[in-house]
């Protein structure tokens, strides 16, 4: 809720080797794969088009720098307009996705409920 | 009409007024939460403006046209660059850091790890990043107001920080939060009027490429502005090229990697995520920023092409072109509004330019307070602060840094402001950004792998940056993404690898960060 702020002061804790770490619990746990997966796909499909605009230019330049619309040549096109409507398509869809998640996760909400760590 | 009377004065001090009145209204910080996160009570729309508002400075509202106005293709391939930032952003970082919600960049390492080392090494990599970010700010500042109302630099650099000091220390994250949010619209506004005024002028996107893709010689009445007092030569076909300004492949690639990572550790960039509601408001707070980037984004490119094919008629007022070679590329913008829509719109765009700058700075100031008052002064000199001595250790910070941007500012006075924004954002995304994705995503980040990322991500891209020169010629990057941010992940995932001291309640952590929303919110 807004304004509810938990003090994170510094506090001694114990470490134990990575090895001996307990598996996450799996509610944390699906929530972070499904959250990652989705994250990762479209991440990757953005940076497929990311990076093929320099390598096209670089790679295939006579055609990227080739005209489509009056002086606008195809790289010119991709770079200043696609990219922008781009950035902000990849980004509806994660919010839209997340948002569907969560509304799924709130019907199934089960009764438990996270402590938080304690912090001395 | 006098001087006072002139739309350049007129709606600057109607700026300063609203900022002014603004700040008053909100200058009651009774609590640290309302001073550093403004109580976390702003939703989606007001936030999303404030994150543009934060994002979109001075270099993109006047230094994205410029370079695209100097540079032709490779200077939209910037603003691509900075665009994808934000959408990276949204994907891994908004909504786990809001669920942490705390009040500063280093609190999350802090707590991750239960560190005071790494705190302090947090702090001084926020210090870096901001100093980085806020000169180029207090340049342009200071460059409009040496270009348009006749003042000295140094005096255009101290009026800004004075500004700042009294704007951000009086009304705090929630001042700074409402003033950014309209300073956003306000510069959006700004374009909006020089797209239209550009397309009702006949100068048609398509159109002006291909004027000036044809055009080759030297510019007609260009001679008595420039230092030889010759007209300046110029090669259509080459601007609307790629290899201006990055030469090779590898420097395109290494910019790429540079600034499309950089954003996911700018520290007045994640702190915005701390001011929301919710992990879902922050979300959205992301998706509508970037929204308003991508307008942003592709107006500048195209007020850059505007603003040359102006240039290259050689038909704008004498003194236009004169402020078009000699303002550099830095104050393409204001030039542009001159020719396109005479004085108003000039007036209007001087407005937005000082609006960028405050609002980007402000958000530096704030994360570099937090790093200041709340980091390090709370946390290592007065355990046991009051609330009240905790915002009044803000305020005092804040004067402190508006001392140390200011010298900074000073020292910038001949750069790029586009190129010194492209520096901060290899900093840091050699620095926080392996930080912040490995400590949300990956149980197995140790305190020690992640001081070492910090610290040897901050080296080597402070190294490549400084002492380029000494470098052989093949690691010579404009922007050295492409070899410091494998440095910043590889050091954090080696040395966690090595250390495999992982805090014992790792776990509670990642379920927090990841929780269902209602749990967390």
């Amino acid at each position: 809720m807004a304004g509810e702020y938990r003090e994170y002061n510094y506090v001694a804790a114990d470490t134990i080797d990575v090895s001996e770490l307990k598996p996450l619990d799996p509610e944390t746990k699906q929530i972070m794969k499904s959250e990652f997966s989705t994250g990762i796909k479209l991440t990757l499909f953005y940076y497929v088009f990311i990076l093929s605009i320099p390598i096209l230019n670089w790679y295939a330049g006579e055609f990227m720098f080739s005209r489509m619309w009056g002086g606008m040549t195809y790289s010119w096109f991709f770079t200043s307009i696609v990219a922008m409507a781009m950035a902000f398509v990849i980004a509806f869809i994660h919010t839209t996705l997340y948002e569907k998640r969560l509304k799924k996760n709130e019907t199934e909400q089960s009764s438990a409920h996270a402590d938080g760590r304690r912090i001395g | 009409m006098s001087t006072f009377l002139e739309p350049k004065f007129l709606l600057t001090l109607i700026l300063m007024g609203t900022i002014v009145y603004i700040t008053y209204l909100t200058k009651r910080s009774a609590t640290a939460s309302d001073y550093f996160v403004g109580g976390r009570s702003f939703g989606w729309f007001t936030n999303g403006s404030a994150i543009g508002g934060d994002y979109l400075s001075a270099a993109t509202f006047l230094g994205i046209a410029g370079l695209t106005y100097q540079l032709g293709y490779d200077g939209a391939y910037y603003a691509f660059c900075f665009s994808i930032g934000l959408t990276l952003l949204a994907i891994f970082v908004a909504g786990p850091l809001r669920r942490f919600g705390a009040y500063t960049v280093a609190d999350f390492l802090a707590y991750r790890f239960h560190s005071r080392r790494a705190r302090l090494a947090a702090v001084a990599v926020v210090l870096a990043i901001s100093g980085f970010y806020a000169a180029p700010q207090l340049l342009g500042a200071a460059q409009i107001l040496s270009m348009f109302f006749g003042t000295s630099y140094e005096f255009g650099i101290i009026f800004t920080c004075s500004v700042m000091i009294f704007y951000v220390g009086i009304g705090g994250m929630k001042g700074t939060t409402l003033n950014q949010a309209l300073e956003l619209w306000i510069r959006l506004g700004a374009f909006l009027l020089m797209v239209g005024a550009a397309i009702w002028g006949g100068l048609h996107y398509q159109d002006i490429l291909a004027s000036i893709n044809e055009f080759k010689g030297t510019i007609t009445g260009t001679a008595s502005f420039t230092a030889d007092g010759k007209d300046i030569p110029f090669d259509g076909s080459v601007w609307t090229g790629t290899g201006n300004y990055f030469p090779s492949f590898w420097q395109t690639i290494s910019m790429t990697i540079g600034l499309s990572l950089g954003t996911i550790g700018l520290p007045h960039i994640l702190l915005r995520f701390y001011t929301n509601p919710s992990a879902k408001a922050a979300r959205r707070s992301a998706l509508m920023a970037i929204g308003i980037a991508s307008v942003f984004f592709l107006f500048a490119v195209y007020l850059g092409v505007v603003g040359r094919s102006i240039f290259l008629t050689g038909e704008a007022d004498p003194a236009v072109m004169k402020d078009l070679i000699a303002g550099g590329n830095n104050m393409v913008v204001p030039s542009t509004a001159q020719a396109l829509g005479g004085e108003w719109l000039l007036g209007l765009v001087i407005a937005g330019a000082f609006a960028a700058v405050f609002s980007n700075l402000s958000g530096l100031f704030i994360a570099s307070s937090g790093a200041l008052a709340h980091d390090l002064y709370a946390t290592f000199f007065r355990k046991n602060i009051t609330e009240k001595e905790r915002v009044i250790a803000g305020k005092l910070s804040i004067i402190v840094l508006g001392v140390l941007y200011g010298v900074l500012g000073l020292m910038v006075k001949e750069a790029s402001i586009g190129h010194l924004v492209a520096l901060a954002f290899t900093v840091a995304a050699s620095t926080f950004t392996p930080i912040f994705i490995l400590g949300i995503w990956w149980r197995g980040m140790t305190e020690k792998g992640a001081i070492a990322g910090l610290v040897l991500g901050l080296a080597a891209s402070m190294y490549m940056i400084f002492f380029k020169t000494t470098l052989p010629e093949f690691l010579q990057f404009n922007v050295p993404g492409i070899i410091t941010v494998p440095i910043g992940f590889l050091s954090v995932y080696i040395v966690s690898k090595l250390d495999r001291k992982v805090p014992s309640d790792v776990n509670d952590f990642m379920k927090q960060v990841h929780s269902k929303e209602s749990e967390a919110a």
